[in-house]
């Protein structure tokens, strides 16, 4: 007698078409995973095809309200690279710093009201704020230190207005800067505590073969500049990503699924970021994160929450010292002439590598775009870590097995993290 | 933005209407900063576009403090959303005394159209009934 063991987990969002999650297994073997996820980037190229480079900072940024700047970053060195120019000095230095503050509230709010709940027991971070409040407020206090800096430089916290292709439309003071710095000199004890705290949990055995595939700058921990590396041979720059990597239309899903060309999946996010670029951490970071139990290669997906912690502190240190070395550009951007040509930007996500492509026109429009975001390239990962948790934990009982399924794709911050605590769950047995 | 910029052009009409005590600030996507401008406040008083069934250009009116209304929890893909923002303010103690949030019915939302009549005399009404509130609260 065939025992089939279905379990189908679809978002409140299905009126959305956002995504879903369904396992199916027939005797105790795996007979499909299936993860899907909806793509909003893909209405964004069409969009795009027409308008002013100058739109694209601004209109892409919209795509995501959590890593607006991951989307204005990609877009203005993609259109710069086009052009033959690039943006060195204080304005490079704020770039960075604009992406410290992403990175923060971004890794903040995914730690501590995302992925910690699923540690701890928690049906949400609202239900978990109810018991450990102190610890919550800790997270939302950190979050706002990375909203601040956003705010600042992007002119406002969510979807910025400040940035433009060659640097910014209004610069900072440093006297505007400074007054950042009390509160991320709490926020860097309070990143400590919070690297403490997740490498208390509990975490499921996991050491995955991972492809790791990361921007690589040769001096920095990486946002926006460097080549595109593997943990597997890739060492190319950023104009050649089709090159070696390729989007493919999968029958079962309307979502297209991201692989190294002749080999397969790839994981981008933190853990391949750490894995890539440990040594470039700073020395508090790096004594951290092995104080906190994690190898400079970390294979189990599980502790993701760690990296990103370890990442958040990271990012705390470099806005620090951006802050403390920022001189006041005499200019708030570099001028340019508009050209045809093609661009290419590759800067990392707080979830992951982003790619933009352009074509532009003579007169800077665009002709064409390409934006692959990071968790269209995780997809491919997600299942494959999906069909290893299940054999893993075939013995669960459903609602056990639906939480560490839950769990591990939550692993990858996914664009659907907040969905995946709404969800609608169906087990059919036959 | 098209009839989805209520929100904000409720606070463009407040300008200069209300007293220096009452701070007008502009909130998009992640609602966990409105944590902040809660602590500590008095009132406050909240106004989004919805989408709920009802007629364009109709302003729903609730008490913040008595419950979110189901039909207008968004299913945000990575994002705290006002109702959930609620639920954790309330949590971790930071709601106001009083919080009432207003719903403006939209209609149409393509990029750059501008407010659609019936949203622009929505606007108006509650623009003035805030007045009034901010005037009553004082």
């Amino acid at each position: 007698m065939t025992n089939a063991r279905e379990i189908s987990v679809e978002y409140l969002a299905r009126v959305e078409g956002e995504g879903s999650m369904r396992v199916k297994v027939v005797d105790d073997q795996i007979e499909d995973v299936e993860f899907s996820i909806f793509e909003p980037p893909r209405f964004f190229e069409a969009f795009l095809r027409g308008r002013p480079h100058t739109d694209a900072p601004d209109i892409t940024a919209r795509i995501c309200g959590i890593c607006p700047i991951a989307y204005q970053m990609s877009s203005v060195h993609a259109m710069e690279d086009a052009f033959g120019f690039t943006v060195g000095g204080s304005l490079r230095e704020l770039r960075r710093l604009i992406y410290c503050g992403e990175w923060i509230e971004s890794h903040v709010l995914h730690v501590y009201l995302l992925h910690a709940p699923d540690f701890l027991g928690y049906e949400s971070g609202i239900h978990m704020a109810a018991d450990h409040r102190e610890v919550v407020e800790r997270g939302l206090r950190m979050k706002k230190a990375g909203n601040d800096i956003v705010a600042l430089l992007g002119g406002r916290e969510i979807h910025p207005i400040n940035v433009r292709v060659g640097g910014f439309y209004r610069t900072p003071t440093k006297k505007e800067l400074q007054a950042l710095v009390p509160e991320l000199e709490w926020a860097k004890d309070a990143a400590l505590e919070t690297i403490n705290w997740t490498a208390g949990f509990t975490f499921p055995e996991a050491d995955l073969d991972f492809e790791f595939v990361s921007v690589c700058h040769p001096d920095e921990y990486p946002f926006n500049e460097g080549n595109i590396v593997s943990n597997k041979g890739i060492d190319v720059p950023v104009s050649q990503f089709n090159e070696f990597f390729t989007e493919e239309h999968v029958e079962r899903s309307n979502a297209l699924h991201s692989r190294v060309r002749g080999r397969g999946a790839y994981h981008v996010g933190p853990l391949a970021r750490y894995a890539i670029n440990f040594e470039k951490l700073t020395p508090l970071a790096q004594q951290s994160a092995l104080d906190a139990g994690l190898e400079p290669v970390c294979n189990n997906p599980f502790k993701s929450i760690i990296v990103r912690s370890v990442e958040t502190l990271y990012a705390i240190e470099e806005a620090l010292r951006i802050i403390d070395e920022y001189e006041e550009p005499a200019e708030p951007y570099v001028s340019y002439t508009p050209k045809a040509g093609v661009g290419h930007g590759a800067t990392e996500a707080p979830r992951g590598m982003l790619y933009h492509q352009y074509r532009l026109h003579e007169d800077g429009r665009i002709a064409d775009a390409q934006i692959t975001p990071p968790t269209a390239q995780n997809q491919l990962t997600i299942e494959s870590d999906l069909r290893f948790v299940l054999e893993q934990h075939l013995d669960l009982p459903d609602p056990e097995l639906t939480w560490v399924l839950e769990q591990s794709i939550r692993n990858y911050d996914p664009c659907i993290s907040c969905a995946t605590h709404f969800l609608d769950l169906t087990v059919e047995r036959v | 933005m098209g009839d989805d910029a209520a929100g904000p052009a409720v606070i463009d009409r407040l300008a200069e209407r209300v007293p220096a005590s009452v701070a007008l600030v502009e909130s998009v996507g992640d609602a966990t900063h409105l944590l902040e401008t809660w602590r500590d406040a008095g009132l406050a008083i909240i106004v989004d576009a919805v989408v709920s069934g009802g007629a364009a250009g109709s302003i729903h009116r609730i008490d913040g403090m008595q419950g979110f209304p189901s039909a207008w929890r968004s299913a945000s893909t990575h994002l705290v959303g006002l109702a959930e923002a609620i639920d954790l303010g309330d949590a971790v103690g930071v709601l106001p005394e009083v919080m009432v949030i207003y719903g403006i019915e939209i209609d149409r939302v393509e990029p750059g159209v501008g407010l659609s009549p019936t949203i622009d005399q929505a606007v108006d009404e509650v623009a003035a009934g805030i007045v009034e509130l901010c005037r009553g609260y004082a």
